[in-house]
């Protein structure tokens, strides 16, 4: 294996991710499955390197008071519920064969739905920025089915008085999530947090980043203990590039206007979604292919 | 936490021929490894071995050798793309019984030229005539929750899944035929070299060394080598197979220690 170049891909996957504040996981996995390394050890050895870049995170979010752990608690709850779910499920299709269809459906559904909204909102802001018009007013009400559920808990620090239920759910859908496409699911929690949680904007994205590591650690223990998958030197190699990148990413991202950085997230979240789904359209170069999970 | 390796078994020569009067008479070929215990190392360029032999010839018919190196047999599992709906879809797996891990050929001239498709077939000599176990009738196994179709040797796609497995194969240098791998260094002297690749299986080997004139095997001579794969690169793969849990463990600790080690780092800056 090309080692240097995969030393240079995780700087470079790790400085896009600092530059948005996310993990990164959503971009590294596509590149590893270009480079021909099998979609399932790829998915399965860059969940720890969502670990390395998160817990980095974690850090210098919990040294500004903007990590919530109550409500954390409660989604990484949910998201190792999630992952032990999607585990299984992820072997059971390996073994069916069909595992790369569900990484180039999730990818394609999931990534392109969320690049087309986030690209839609932020172009719209920076449309109404240039032309000088007011922001409309932002509804701050929050569904009221949030508060219809039972299991009411307090998270002082996020400012909600809501069912323990919505949070842990979204996390165990994170937790599928992390175990089919190697993601930490920080582009479905973050949205999620804000737009139907309501939580404090400022304690949003530690808030994310802690349940991340929780859901992909938990991931990567599972997936080497049942499918055997990860690859601890090209784990090594990438978060070794990663954490370095990460830190000059996050260095850069203070010079860019928020909106800004969003259209392009945005843009590359729905390239990469639409790349990864074109496999299932295009005439394969092999119509055969060796299944894994052959019996010793 | 790594079990020692088995001490390695002698090395397999062809017994060395006896001076008899069969001897001056006979057609008869001997060989040799130079090794016959391989170690493939964790560098993963896989592993060159020479096989040597002498061909006793007193006729005046010119003699070919072809050298057959057959890795362990295990089952190998296919899928197949279809298009369904404008989606290419990976088909249900389809299994064969038993293939070679490791098959190579190499001969003086090209092995058609040698004997004829009856005989290569008969004797399983060429990629193309090895033998991949399928049954008869095809049925279905369940394992682990999954159900496969077993290729049955009758079936009017056979052959297509035999070539998919002989393409994949060759295309990870695990399956090769070299028509000039037998070279002659001197009058009745010969060697070839076997090319392992680092994903070629461990086990046991067995390598032919036939002797054809006039298109017929005339003698042989069997030699077994073992593979084993050594290094850093495996010993983490055999903690990965055999300890999964702790190594997925070693995995996490490693990487947050790293993603805290380069905050503590870049915040000193």
């Amino acid at each position: 294996m090309n080692w240097p170049l995969l030393v240079l891909l995780g700087a470079v996957v790790g400085f896009v991710s600092g530059l948005f504040g996310i993990g990164g996981g959503f971009l590294m996995a596509p590149i590893l499955i270009f480079m021909g390394i099998p979609p399932a050890v790829a998915v399965a050895s860059q969940a720890s390197h969502v670990v390395a870049s998160s817990t980095s995170g974690v850090i210098s979010y919990t040294l500004q008071k903007a990590v919530d752990y109550r409500i954390g608690g409660v989604m990484a709850a949910g998201g190792v519920l999630g992952a032990l779910l999607g585990v299984e499920l992820f072997r059971y299709l390996r073994l069916l064969g069909q595992a790369d269809l569900a990484v180039a459906l999730s990818y394609l559904l999931f990534l392109g739905a969320i690049g087309t909204l986030m690209l839609y909102e932020s172009l719209g802001q920076i449309m109404r920025r240039v032309r000088g018009e007011v922001l409309p007013h932002r509804e701050r009400r929050r569904p009221l089915w949030l508060y219809g559920l039972p299991l009411r808990m307090r998270f002082p620090r996020s400012g909600l008085y809501i069912s323990a239920i919505p949070p842990f759910a979204l996390g165990a859908f994170a937790g599928v999530l992390s175990a089919i496409m190697g993601v930490g699911g920080g582009f479905i929690l973050v949205p999620a947090m804000l737009y139907v949680l309501r939580m404090k904007a400022g304690v949003v994205v530690g808030t994310s980043l802690f349940q991340i590591i929780i859901v992909t650690a938990m991931t990567t223990i599972l997936q080497a203990g049942r499918n055997q998958t990860v690859d601890i030197v090209l784990a090594m190699i990438l978060l070794l590039g990663g954490v370095v990148g990460a830190q000059y990413g996050a260095k850069l991202s203070g010079r860019f206007r928020p909106d800004v950085l969003r259209a392009f997230l945005g843009l590359i979240v729905l390239l990469v979604g639409i790349y990864m789904g074109l496999e299932m359209f295009v005439r394969p170069s092999d119509l055969f292919a060796f299944a894994p999970g052959v019996p010793e | 936490m790594i079990q020692a390796l088995p001490p390695p078994p002698p090395a397999v020569v062809a017994p060395a021929p006896e001076r008899s009067v069969a001897t001056l008479e006979q057609v008869r070929v001997a060989a040799a490894l130079t090794d016959a215990r391989v170690l493939v190392d964790s560098s993963f360029t896989g592993a060159s071995i020479v096989l040597y032999g002498a061909v006793f010839n007193p006729t005046d018919q010119p003699t070919d050798v072809v050298v057959v190196v057959r890795g362990p047999d295990g089952p190998v599992r296919l899928v197949k793309k279809t298009r369904n709906l404008g989606f290419w879809l990976n088909s249900r797996p389809v299994l064969f019984e038993g293939a070679p891990g490791f098959y190579m050929t190499a001969s003086t001239r090209p092995l058609s030229d040698i004997a004829d498709f009856g005989q290569l077939r008969r004797l399983g000599v060429g990629v193309n005539h090895l033998r991949i176990n399928a049954p008869e009738e095809s049925r279905t196994v369940t394992r682990y929750g999954v159900r496969d179709v077993v290729v049955s040797r009758l079936g009017e796609d056979y052959l297509d899944w035999r070539r998919a497995v002989i393409r994949l194969r060759e295309a990870a240098a695990l399956y090769n035929t070299d028509p000039e791998g037998v070279q002659f260094v001197d009058e009745g002297l010969f060697r070839a070299e076997v090319e392992l690749p680092a994903v070629a299986p461990t086990g046991q080997y067995f390598a032919e060394v036939w002797l054809f004139q006039e298109g017929e095997p005339v003698s042989v001579s069997n030699l077994t080598l073992t593979v084993e794969k050594v290094g850093i690169e495996r010993e983490i793969f055999e903690f990965a197979h055999r300890r999964p849990w702790s190594y997925g463990i070693l995995v996490v600790l490693l990487a947050a220690f790293t993603g805290w080690a380069a905050s503590r780092l870049f915040r000193r800056q």
